[in-house]
Order: structure tokens, then C-alpha cells, then sequence
């Protein structure tokens, strides 16, 4: 039986579909059979990260509806053998013609295929969010150092609290620099703010926007310095304890020459 | 996919006693700069003098306040208006810093399908007999949030990041209002080194999907993040070209303002060196 896990946030543009694709390509490179769900009913974008667009042939509300098998739904990606797999969320339709029970039992479903189900939550709290919910058994919140992406996360875990998921925390987009110049939250202010404990903290990286609009999940390049992170937070989940990296700002000098930070 | 408009920018300001505009700020997409468009453009319309009504229409998620430092000051918000547990002068507040903007803060402990669409839409024609602009921060997704925050509305910002998935979902919007209303383009969080290095979508790249009338262009940079957080809009730093480029913004909505919008330059490297780079 799989586990299953959902990526929310409340606040919408956090990062929870990159994680979603980075964190599913890292546990797949791993081994792990992992099968990622769309849930953002009309917006999909899981599709679009991962490179995947074209392959849609049938879509959630399709396996809801009984049109389909779910089989035949999920979209294999090809870079990961057997491993990785999404089923995507239906484009032209809106979150409520899925129910809580229904996207429930795809789930139930899902969980005896492979060893981790991860669902993409829909930016805030209301039915996209409900149905997210509904059949994971742990959650995973994404936040930014941002004070209104921290009050969203907030009232998320919250929601969270109250039907027993236990929770992790990613802290997205950290800018070490401006950590450093007091112009950010730390990683050390956003936990204590949360009160919750700390699965992953991932820099500012121009290069996610370019893979993203590539549709290759940065995690695929294990020499990249987020690939290694997004690594690291697979072993995490998987339960090794691995030190959290360093996030050292860039020195001058190591930015004039191009070297990475640590 | 839509047809190209080729509509003019809003044109000139409202007449006396005429109905203000009601604009509505939107994306599909969340975590685009919604919220920090609203801000910063309300802040920037009040300063040139008009009477500005901001609505945060993200019942249950509210961060308009955040983001103008009123929070501290918020008693009652769009639900207790509706609900008539109070007046509508109790529950605006004033922004002290720039003389003639408001702000009615969206519910947090409500959800979006609590508010009723018809008495938003009432409440938003209200406001328009009042103010000049009713600009509306519309919620994420497109769902009854996006709804209400329509409803009452005859113009919209799309405001778009240079992502794919940005564009997407802003392409979907622009669907869903149709015809129904104006739609101008704002592309936010523009970094021009990465478009240089083929690493971005440029401004072309974004409207060619889009084909929307330009509004402006906002680069990204780290001084947004920290006026967010400190609750202090950057429109209101006379010597950001970011808060030059709202009140550009602001000037064309207006229709004083008629040049069009500048793509963001490149901080070159001595800017950088020197403590240039805004």
C-alpha cells in the first residue's frame, strides 16, 4: 500500500507543482514507483512541468466518470522507465465535478499500483483543497519567506490540524543574501512561526524557471545544486536523517568566478 | 484561443459624478503578484489624486492588508457589509500615508462560498458611486471566488508571470471573461538577464500567446519582496523605478500617461557593484 502524500500551500505560485514534479522525479530516480495527481481542476499545470502535455489522452474527471479505466489515464514518463507516472486533472471542467469521496477511492485505487501517491494541491482552501485532502494519510506544506504566503501556510495547517494529517514543511525560494541583509524571514523565523518541523529548504534558483518552461524537472540532474536537495528530501521522506545544507550566500567572489554555493 | 484586440487603453478619467471604474486584478494562476499589483496600483491611482476603494476579494486567505500594513487596523470586513453586521464607512479603512485610498478587507475565518455574487456585485456598484477606481484583488483559481470578484467589474488587469504555466492559466482567464469586459496585460517579475540568455519567456513571447493591450511591465526585484513584508507598497518609494513603472501604470489607466510601457532594463554591472541595482 502506498503512501499518500498531498503538496499544499494555501497561497497560490509557492512552488507546489515543481515540488510536486521534483519531489515525485527524485523518490522515482530512487526507485520508487510514484504516481503524481493533478487535483487544480481547470488550471492544470503538473502536465506542463513535467513536459507531458501532449501525451493527455484521458484525465481524472474522465476516471470519475467512468469513461476510462484509470490505466489508461496515467501518463507514463518515459525518462523515469516504469518509476513515474501523473495522472492529469481535466482542464475544461471545475473542481466540483469531482467529490471528496470520489477522489477519495482514485486514490485507494492508486495506492495499490505503486509506493507513493503525491497529489498537487490547488492554490487556497475550498473545494480543490477539500478533495486534495480527502484520501492522503500525511501532507507535505510548501511556503515561501513571504509574510503573506506564511499567514496562507498558516491557516492551511490549520485545516490540516483538524482532520489529524500530520505535516512537513518545504521552505521554497530562500534568498540566503537577503536572509543574510535582514530582508528575509530565515528558515529558523518561518518554523518557529509554523511551529512545524522542517522536511526541506530550497534556494532561489533562476534555473527552476528554465526547466520549468522546459517541462524537465530540475531534480533529473543530480549534479544540479537543487537536484541534490530535492534528493536529499527524498531520503528524508523515506525516513534518513539528512543534515539540511548550508544555504551560504554566494561571496562575491565565488559569483564573479561562477562557482556554485555550497 | 481568443481574437486579437486591438482596443485602446482605458481613456480618460471619469467625469464628475460619473460612476467610477471598477477594475478587476486576476490571473488563474495564484502567487503571480495579484495582491502586489492591487497594492501598488491603488497606491499610485490615490496619489494622483483619486478617490481609490480596494477590495480584497480572497475570503479566507486575505493578504491585501499584509500587504498594505493595514492589518493591524482591519475591524470588519466584506462579510460583515453583506451581512449588514456593519456599515460600510466602519469597514473601510483608511490608508494614511496617501490621502483618499481605501481598503475592505476580505473575511479569514470565512470561506468564499459564503459570499453571495448578486451582493458582492451590489456592494462593488455602491463603492462606485463613491469612489473614482474600485479596483478588485481577485483569488487565485477560477472558481466562486473568481466569480464574485467578476461580477461587479467592467475592466481587468491580467497580470502574468513569464512562466509557461503562468501564461496557461492567465490564457484561460482571458477565455472565461470573453467579451464581457476590457482586459489589459500587466507581465510581472520579468528578469531581462534571463531573457537575454534565452532562459525566460520575453514580454513578446508571453503576449504573443495572450494578445492582450500592454498595461506595463514589472521587473523582479528583491526590493518588492521587502516592501511586501514590511508592508509599505513600493509605489510609494519616489525613487524606485518600480514604483516609477505603477505610476506609470496608474497614469495610463487614468489616460494621462499615453507613452508606451518600457520593457525593464538590465542592472548593468557596476550598478551592481556600486549599490545601483534598483
Amino acid at each position: 500500500m502506498a503512501r499518500r502524500i498531498v503538496v499544499t500551500s494555501g497561497k497560490g505560485g509557492v512552488g507546489k507543482t515543481t515540488t510536486t514534479a521534483n519531489l515525485g522525479a527524485a523518490l522515482a530516480m530512487r526507485g520508487k514507483r510514484v504516481v503524481l495527481v493533478d487535483a487544480d481542476i481547470g488550471l492544470r499545470n503538473l502536465d506542463l512541468v513535467l513536459g507531458l502535455e501532449k501525451r493527455i489522452v484521458f484525465d481524472l474527471v474522465e476516471v470519475v466518470e467512468g469513461r476510462c479505466q484509470l490505466r489508461q489515464a496515467l501518463i507514463r514518463d518515459k525518462r523515469f522507465g516504469e518509476s513515474l507516472a501523473i495522472l492529469p486533472a481535466a482542464q475544461t471542467r471545475d473542481k466540483t465535478a469531482v467529490s471528496e469521496n470520489q477522489f477519495a477511492k482514485v486514490l485507494d485505487d492508486l495506492a495499490e499500483m505503486c509506493d507513493y501517491v503525491i497529489v498537487d494541491c490547488p492554490a487556497g482552501i475550498e473545494h480543490g483543497f477539500r478533495n486534495a485532502i480527502a484520501g492522503v494519510r500525511e501532507a507535505i506544506v510548501v511556503t515561501t519567506p513571504e509574510v503573506s504566503a506564511i499567514r496562507d501556510a498558516d491557516r492551511v495547517i490549520g485545516k490540516l490540524n483538524e482532520r489529524g494529517l500530520p505535516m512537513r514543511l518545504i521552505i521554497n525560494r530562500i534568498r540566503p543574501e537577503m536572509v543574510r541583509s535582514g530582508d528575509m524571514l530565515s528558515v529558523e523565523d518561518v518554523c518557529e512561526i509554523l511551529s512545524a518541523e522542517l522536511l526541506g529548504i530550497v534556494p532561489d534558483d533562476e534555473d527552476v524557471i528554465d526547466t520549468t518552461n522546459r517541462g524537465e524537472p530540475i531534480a533529473l540532474n543530480t549534479d544540479s545544486r537543487l537536484g541534490a536537495i530535492f534528493e536529499k528530501i527524498a531520503r528524508r521522506l523515506e525516513g534518513e536523517i539528512v543534515p539540511f545544507t548550508a544555504l551560504n550566500a554566494p561571496t562575491f567572489l565565488s559569483r564573479f568566478l561562477g562557482r556554485k554555493a555550497g | 484561443m481568443h481574437e486579437l484586440r486591438e482596443e485602446p487603453l482605458p481613456a480618460a478619467p471619469p467625469a464628475p459624478h460619473a460612476r467610477g471604474r471598477c477594475i478587476v486584478v486576476t490571473s488563474g494562476k495564484g502567487g503571480v503578484g495579484k495582491t502586489t499589483t492591487t497594492a501598488n496600483v491603488g497606491v499610485a491611482l490615490a496619489a494622483t489624486g483619486a478617490r481609490v476603494a480596494l477590495i480584497d476579494a480572497d475570503v479566507g486567505l486575505r493578504n491585501l492588508d499584509i500587504v498594505l500594513g493595514l492589518e493591524a487596523r482591519v475591524r470588519h470586513h466584506v462579510l460583515d457589509v453583506l451581512e449588514g453586521h456593519a456599515e460600510i464607512d466602519d469597514a473601510l479603512v483608511s490608508d494614511k500615508r496617501v490621502p483618499g485610498l481605501k481598503l475592505l478587507a476580505a473575511s479569514q475565518t470565512r470561506e468564499k462560498d459564503d459570499v453571495d455574487t448578486a451582493a458582492f456585485k451590489g456592494l462593488v456598484d455602491t463603492l462606485r458611486e463613491r469612489f473614482d477606481y474600485v479596483l478588485i484583488d481577485c483569488p487565485a483559481g477560477i472558481e466562486k471566488g473568481f466569480q464574485n470578484a467578476i461580477a461587479g467589474a467592467d475592466e481587468a488587469i491580467v497580470v502574468c508571470t513569464p512562466e509557461v504555466s503562468a501564461v496557461r492559466d492567465a490564457d484561460r482567464v482571458v477565455g472565461l471573461l470573453g467579451d464581457r469586459m476590457k482586459i489589459t496585460l500587466i507581465v510581472n517579475r520579468l528578469r531581462p538577464a534571463l531573457v537575454r540568455r534565452g532562459k525566460m519567456l520575453s514580454v513578446d513571447d508571453v503576449n504573443a500567446i495572450l494578445r492582450l493591450p500592454l498595461l506595463g511591465v514589472i521587473a523582479d526585484e528583491p526590493g518588492v519582496i521587502v516592501a511586501t513584508n514590511k508592508g509599505e507598497p513600493i509605489a510609494l518609494d519616489p525613487a524606485s523605478p518600480t514604483g516609477e513603472a505603477y505610476r506609470k501604470i496608474a497614469g495610463r489607466i487614468v489616460g494621462t500617461d499615453t507613452s508606451t510601457p518600457e520593457i525593464p532594463r538590465e542592472a548593468t554591472f557596476f550598478g551592481k557593484l556600486f549599490g545601483g541595482q534598483r
